[in-house]
Parts: structure tokens; sequence; C-alpha cells
């Protein structure tokens, strides 16, 4: 694995507009991800954390805001001066995402089977038969049990947790260099949410994929992440290790947040 | 009804629906003037020469009996009105009811019946049923309206049917019936009201099929039997217009025409307006 | 007994709640089996569980939305069920209800005013002119301004919208609310609010609570006694802190530590492996068995019976759990 990083952004800017002006949601926001590092991107609703990894993506539309950056780099690739069909290309491959709700991610009227291998067929050049067998071993792999009676059953027949689960398969069947996970578990059960994470972060292990974990829960900061990027109003506020971030916070607001969270918790 | 003003406010900004409520509005007056006795009295007065051209004793011309095209135009408007607002407002209203109803009590023979009504009911030729009802009714004039009503609910009907059915699973529900409020009650309280967004579009919809529908049925001799409509003028104008005068069917036309159009515009608008999805932004 | 009974403002004994479903092999469905629990006067219990433990199923029965199969609600000393029309009345006005979605639980093109009437109007709760009053007083009690009575469900943010779902369950003096989820779709600071207007009302009011909820955080400050529901079954209660301090229960404990803590120092969550059991095939035994750790030979066989083993029943303290690790 080489030292540069994963994914590199610096002075991200985010615009969104509205009635007639534009409004700031994110505002200067730079970091670097480290290959296989699993970095936390966390702040209230509202900080802007959901729009800086869709600006990543390039999933802003035109319509609703515009993104100004002095870099967005995956690697050696340039996402900034990508087109739209360059992106589409590396999205599900190189830098995939999940969303927190995941029946919307789903198509309804396709297998399980037949969505997982379709990553395969699509980006790894698999033949048919090849895929469903990397799709049948993915499966087992994000930890079901019996991957035959997934594959052949439809979306709506999951459970939330199994849902999210196959995502983050298909996510990850490529091996992509950066996974954003956008508040992944916050629909979910508390026990499923420890499922789906430790799942989750031990196949970033397995492949070596960097996570931009975006969450407003500091718990899943401290347990399962390395890194932490606090964000408050479009602005990047602090950014250091878990360890020292929970020991010894630079900023007043991290530590309001720490507070909060500890008050909370069990 | 909740939020009027911002509906008013969606309104004024939406220019295409402003402009399409000031038509209605302005074609409005000139069928309650109508109807009170101020415009179009001389619909029927063979009082002008055949086919005389525009001037001024009659603005649009005369047809082949003689009689004046404008007041017969601004007569129709009346009759325009009459038909879209009876079928408009009696089909919704049996559509709500009945597709509340179904909606409801979905699943069980209420609902049934109801879909198996619809059933018929579409699966009917409509012009075949129009022409069994005014035979059945030996030609009064509200066979016509009567046949609309009977097919125009159906599709308010499944519309409504199909919004209370996820009403029902809302907790403002739960909470009429947690505290023991009778079915109907929370089918005319909570229920209804918040499908009006579906009928009041619904309703501007059957207006705008209702008049279209009478076009087509005077045409046939099956529509108004006696006052003038639009339909009636086309239906003239088509022998007239072989002999080269075109007045009549530009009058008819050209109103119905601006008159749909407004109409169009005008529920465009309001279904946007009234979206319960946008006003909760 | 008679005077446990006079004293306990509900008693659930054996409550089993069914649905239909044409996949079963039975045809039904039991989201809730055999369920008891009891809330004292004032008191505040929480209904714990995950999705698919049927803690909703169970809250709605109470409510009066769904039809018992067998056992006994006993409100004030009456059987809920069976109970004539005039006696449903007045049982309605004294449990009332708090739901989860803000939103979905006013309904849209009612005013403030119109919805906290509603009820007031429906039982017929002092005079015509007073009821205006009545609502202006709810809505202050729950921290509102009374301006607000004249606004519409949109116009208003998602906590202030809840505290309006809590000033209509209270607006008629009730003596039992049932909430479901009230706190789950709001910001963590408006979690805390809630929670502190709930502790005051109750001690302002005397209202017992019955607060169902998966967030185990909310429910530690909130809750008097606190009862864990697992596929249906209620598999642990016992007094707040002794839940927390000391979790009987195996899945309980699960639950509990699989809760990510914000200290990086702290044992790392576990992890629950497998599904909870699926409603159509219950598995044959205790419902938990096929997921727990601890699980002994006899697990699979024989489904084990809810024993006390602390506290008295009498000062309401008992600490009860239903488990063969605690039947020897």
């Amino acid at each position: 694995m080489s030292d540069s990083p994963a994914l590199s952004v610096r002075n991200l800017c985010v615009y969104v507009r509205e009635d007639r002006t534009e409004r700031t949601v994110v505002d200067g926001v730079s970091f670097d991800l480290a290959p296989g590092e699993v970095l936390a991107l966390v702040g209230e609703s509202g900080c802007g954390k959901s729009k800086t990894a869709e600006a990543i993506m390039g999933l802003v539309p035109e319509a609703v805001g515009r993104v100004t950056a002095d870099a967005i780099e995956l690697g050696d690739l340039d996402l900034a001066a990508l087109g739209e069909r360059g992106l589409q290309k590396i999205r599900g491959c190189e830098i995939s995402m999940v969303f927190q709700e995941p029946l919307t991610a789903l198509d309804p009227v396709f297998s399980n089977g037949y969505q997982l291998a379709t990553q395969y067929r699509r980006h790894r050049g698999q033949s048919r038969r090849q895929s469903r067998n990397s799709a049948r071993d993915m499966l087992r792999r994000v930890g079901f049990d019996d991957p035959d009676r997934i594959m052949r059953s439809y979306p709506h027949q999951l459970s939330g947790g199994m849902r999210q689960r196959l995502i983050i398969a298909m996510a990850m069947a490529c091996k992509p260099r950066v996974l954003v996970a956008d508040e992944p578990t916050t629909a979910l059960d508390v026990t499923t949410q420890a499922q789906v994470l430790s799942q989750m972060i031990q196949m970033g292990r397995d492949t070596g994929t960097a996570i931009l974990l975006i969450t407003h829960d500091l718990g899943i900061v401290a347990q399962y992440c390395d890194r932490a990027l606090v964000m408050r109003q479009g602005l990047m506020v602090e950014d250091a290790s878990v360890k020292t971030l929970f020991v010894s916070p630079d900023h007043a607001y991290t530590a309001t947040l720490i507070s909060a969270a500890r008050e909370m918790s069990l | 009804m909740g939020g009027r003003t911002d509906i008013l406010g969606k309104l004024k900004s939406d220019r295409a629906g402003l402009a399409g409520f000031l038509i209605v509005t302005f074609f409005f007056l000139i069928a309650l003037g109508v109807w009170l006795g101020w415009l179009g009295q001389g619909w029927s007065d063979a009082s002008g020469g055949r086919w005389e051209s525009p001037g001024s004793a009659h603005w649009f011309g005369t047809n082949i009996l003689g009689q004046d095209i404008f007041q017969r135009a601004v007569y129709s408007v009346r009759t325009a009105f009459e038909i879209g607002l009876v079928v408009a407002v009696f089909s919704t209203l049996l559509g709500a009811v009945l597709g509340a109803l179904a909606g409801w009590y979905s699943g069980s023979w209420v609902d049934a019946t109801v879909m198996w009504m619809k059933g018929v009911l579409d699966s009917i030729p409509f012009y075949l049923f129009v022409a069994a009802l005014a035979f059945a009714l030996h030609g009064q004039p509200w066979a016509m309206h009567l046949a609309m009503i009977a097919t125009f609910w159906t599709t308010t009907g499944r519309l409504v049917r199909a919004e209370v059915m996820k009403i029902k699973s809302m907790d403002y529900v739960r909470s009429a019936r947690s505290i023991g409020l009778h079915d109907s009650l929370i089918l005319a309280r909570h229920v209804l009201p918040n499908t009006s967004h579906i009928l009041l579009v619904q309703a501007t919809i059957a207006f705008v099929a209702a008049i279209k529908t009478e076009v087509i049925l005077s045409f046939l001799g099956l529509g108004v039997q006696d006052g003038v409509s639009w339909g009636l003028m086309l239906a003239e104008s088509t022998q007239e217009v072989l002999a080269g005068h075109f007045a009549n069917f530009i009058a008819a036309s050209g109103l119905l025409f601006l008159l749909l159009i407004g109409f169009n515009l005008l529920a465009d608008a309001l279904q946007d307006a009234l979206d319960p999805r946008q006003a909760a932004l | 007994m008679s005077d446990g009974t006079q004293q306990m403002l509900l008693r659930v004994s054996n409550l089993t709640i069914e649905y239909r479903e044409a996949e079963s092999p039975s045809g039904k469905l039991e989201a809730v089996r055999d369920v008891s629990l009891d809330i004292p006067r004032g008191g505040i219990l929480a209904l714990v569980g995950e999705s698919g433990s049927g803690k909703t199923s169970l809250a709605h029965a109470i409510l009066q939305l769904l039809p018992i199969a067998s056992g006994q609600v006993l409100f004030q000393g009456r059987d809920l069920v069976g109970l004539n029309k005039a006696g449903m009345r007045a049982a309605r006005r004294s449990i009332q209800a708090v739901f989860q979605d803000p939103l979905a639980s006013l309904s849209p093109r009612r005013s403030i005013r119109q919805t906290l009437l509603e009820p007031l109007d429906h039982f017929a709760i002092g005079t015509k002119r007073g009821r205006s009053d009545i609502a202006a007083e709810a809505i202050e009690a729950v921290g509102l301004e009374k301006h607000l009575l004249d606004r519409y469900p949109h116009e208003l943010s998602g906590g202030q919208r809840q505290r309006v779902g809590l000033a209509r369950a209270l607006v008629c003096g009730p003596d039992l609310v049932v909430a479901d989820e009230p706190v789950s779709s709001l910001d963590v600071s408006m979690q805390a609010r809630i929670v502190e207007l709930i502790l005051e009302l109750r001690e302002r009011l005397g209202v017992a609570f019955l607060f169902v909820s998966h967030d185990l955080s909310v429910v530690r400050r909130l809750a008097d006694r606190v009862a864990v529901m697992y596929a249906g079954q209620i598999v642990e209660s016992g007094p707040a802190s002794q839940i927390f301090k000391s979790p009987a229960h195996p899945y309980t404990r699960a639950l509990l530590r699989s809760v990510p803590v914000a200290d990086p120092e702290h044992e790392a969550p576990i992890v629950l492996e497998g599904e909870p059991s699926q409603p159509l095939t219950p598995p044959t035994g205790c419902v938990f068995h096929k997921r727990c750790a601890d699980a002994l030979p006899d697990c699979p066989l024989h489904q084990p019976v809810e024993r006390a083993i602390s506290g008295t029943e009498q000062d309401h303290t008992e600490h009860r759990v239903r488990c063969h690790l605690w039947n020897s």
C-alpha cells in the first residue's frame, strides 16, 4: 500500500440555491483519507456532512447547488475534472456510496442475486456464472448464512439490516478504493447496527478500502473509527485521531458534543 | 381548510396559473350574466338575414337561420358552465364518497362492491351508455348529465380509494380511533379533507371533460335539446363551412378552446399549489 | 392479591395478540405471546425492544386499537375487554396516546386548536366556552406559546409537533399515557427536552406513562421500570436501575453491550449474530436460543417460565426473568 492518500480533498465548497440567492453549506473543507483508514465525518444535522460526501461523488445536481474545490483526488484520479460520464464509470467501482435508506437504493423488480451479480459483470467483466459465484461468496462474507436463499429473494423480502448488508456487498464487490457511508445504520436497530458496522469495517480491512463514515453518533465514532473530522455549519472544526479527540479535543464545540453524548449514554 | 393563504400566494406567483384563473373567472362572469338575464338573451331570435357578415348589428354575423352568432356563442358559455359544474360537483362527490368507503373498508364486501361497479361502468362504451340512457329517459335534458356523472366518478373513486388506504395508517387517524371517534366522523373530519388536493384537481378535470363530451354529444344529436351550446353550433357549422361561411365555426371553437386552455392552466397550478408534500417544506 | 390489583393502574395478564397471516401454517401469527405487566399510578414503565419484538402491537392493544386473542387488560380494576359503551368511553378518556411520527400524528388540515379541542368536544369535558381555555392551558403546560394554537402542523418544527401531541394526550386529564416511540424522530437535544417535560408532567399531574422505545439511553433517564421484549415475549422486567446495572437475560445483556459508547477506551460493542426469529416459524423452546451465547441443552426444547430473581411484588421492585439460566 502506497503512502499517498486514497482520497484527497482541498477547499471543497458547496453552495445551495435558495430562492434567488445561494447559501454556503460547505465552506472550504480539506482533508486526506489514508488507504484502509476509517474516517468519521461527524456533526449535528445541518452541518454539511452529507453535502460534502455528495459533492465528492459528484451527486449534487446543477439545479440544487454549485460545487467548487481546489482538488478532489481519488488517488491519481482527478474527480473534479471528470464529467458525469467519467464519474459514472468510477462510481460503484473505484468509489462507492451507501446511504441511510436501503430500500430506495435497491430495485424492487430484480432479485438480490441479480443486482449483486450485475456489479461483477459490469465492473469486473465477469461472465454470468462467474458473477453469480462471486456474488454468493460475497454474501457469505457479509455474514449471510444462506446466500442462495438471499440471492433468490427480492429486496422487499429482506429486513432493514439485511438490505443494508446487501448494499454494502454491492458497494464492495469491486474492492473500491473508498467507501462513503452516509448514516448507514441510523434507521436500524441497535443490535443490527453493531452487526452491520462491524461487518462493513471488517470488509474494508479485507479489501483495503478506506471508509468515510458520516454520522451524528459519537459512540460510533469512538468505537469504530480511526480518525474523525468534526463539522459545524459547513466548517471543519477539528481533525484528529479518535484517541486524541476524546481525550483532549482542541475545539470547544467538540468538547460540548462529547459531553452531551456521554450524558445520554448508558 | 388549512393554509388557504399559502395556496393563494402560490397561485399568484405562478404566471400561467394566474392567467388560467383570470380566463376562467372571465368566462364565469359571462355565464353569470347569461343566468341573470343580462347577456346572450337573443340567442334564438331569427331576426337577421341569412349568413350576414359580421357587422354592427350582429358582431359575429348570423347563421343559416338568421340567428345572431355572437348571442348564441355567449349563451353557450352558460350551457358549458352548467354542464361542467353539475357533472364536476356530483361526479367528484360520488367518487369521493364511494372511493373513501372502498378505501376505508378495503378488502371487505364494501370495497368489492364499489370496485365491481367501477369495473362494470368502465367497460361500457360511453356513447352507447349515453344513447341508452337518453332513450330510456325519453330525451330528457338530464340524461346527458346523469350519464356523465355515472361514468366520470370512477377515476376519482380509484384515486381517493388509494389515498384513503394510505391515510388509514397515519398516526392522526390512529389518534382519532383511539379516543373512540366513530368511523363516519373520522372519514368526514380527518380522511376526506386530506384528499382535497385530489378532489379539486379531479373536479377541474371533470369540468373540462364534461364540456368536451357535451360538444361531441350535441354534435351527434344526443346532447343539449333546448338552448344552444358550442357543440350544437359546431354541428350547424359543418354545412355552413362547406358554403364558405366560417363565423359559426370560429366563434364556437375559439371560445371553447380559450375556456379549456384557461381551465387546464388553472388545474395544473392548483395541483402544484395543493400538493401537501410541498406544503410541508 | 386484591390489594395489589387495587394499587395497579394498569395490569396486563397473559396477553396474547394474533394477526391473520395466510402464509403461516396455522393461519395465524402471534405478535405478542403471554405477556404480563403492571403500571402503578404515576409510574413510568418503558417497554424496550427492537423491530419485530411486538412492543408496538402491545401498545396498540392497550389502546384498544387491536383485538386481543386471550388474556386480560385490567385498567383501574376493570377488564377493558367486554366493557359496555359507557365504560369503554370512560376508559378511552383515561388512557391517551402519543405516537411516533410528529408529522403524521397531527391532521394536516386542522389547526392546532382544532386538534386539541377534538377530544374535549368528544368527551364533552367542561363547557363549550371553557374548552378553549383548557386547550390554552395544555399548550402552555408543554412549554409552547398560546399563539401556536392558530397554526397548522406544517408550520411547526418536529419538536413542537411532538409537544402538541403530548398536549393533546393531556388535555383530557388522563391517568395513563401510552407513548409509542415519541422521541425517536427528534434531534438529540430535543429528545432531552421532551424527556424532561414528561418527568415534569408526571411530577405535577401524577400521570402514568407506558413508554415504548428502542432507544436505551432515553429509557434510562426516564423510566422507573423497564420491560424488555423479544419476539413477542417479555424476557426481562424490573426496576430501571437494576436492568441497566445487572441485566439478567442474555438478550438484555447483548442489547446493552451493543450500544456504542463515546469513549474509545471502552470495551468494543458486542455483535449479536443471526436474525431476529422469523415470526412465521417461531423456534421451539426459548425464542432466543438460536442467538444466545449462553444457551443450555434445555433451551431449544422447553420454553422458560418467568421467575422473580429479586425484589418484592409489594413495593413493586421485582426483577423478573424468563430464562433457563435462572431456572435452577
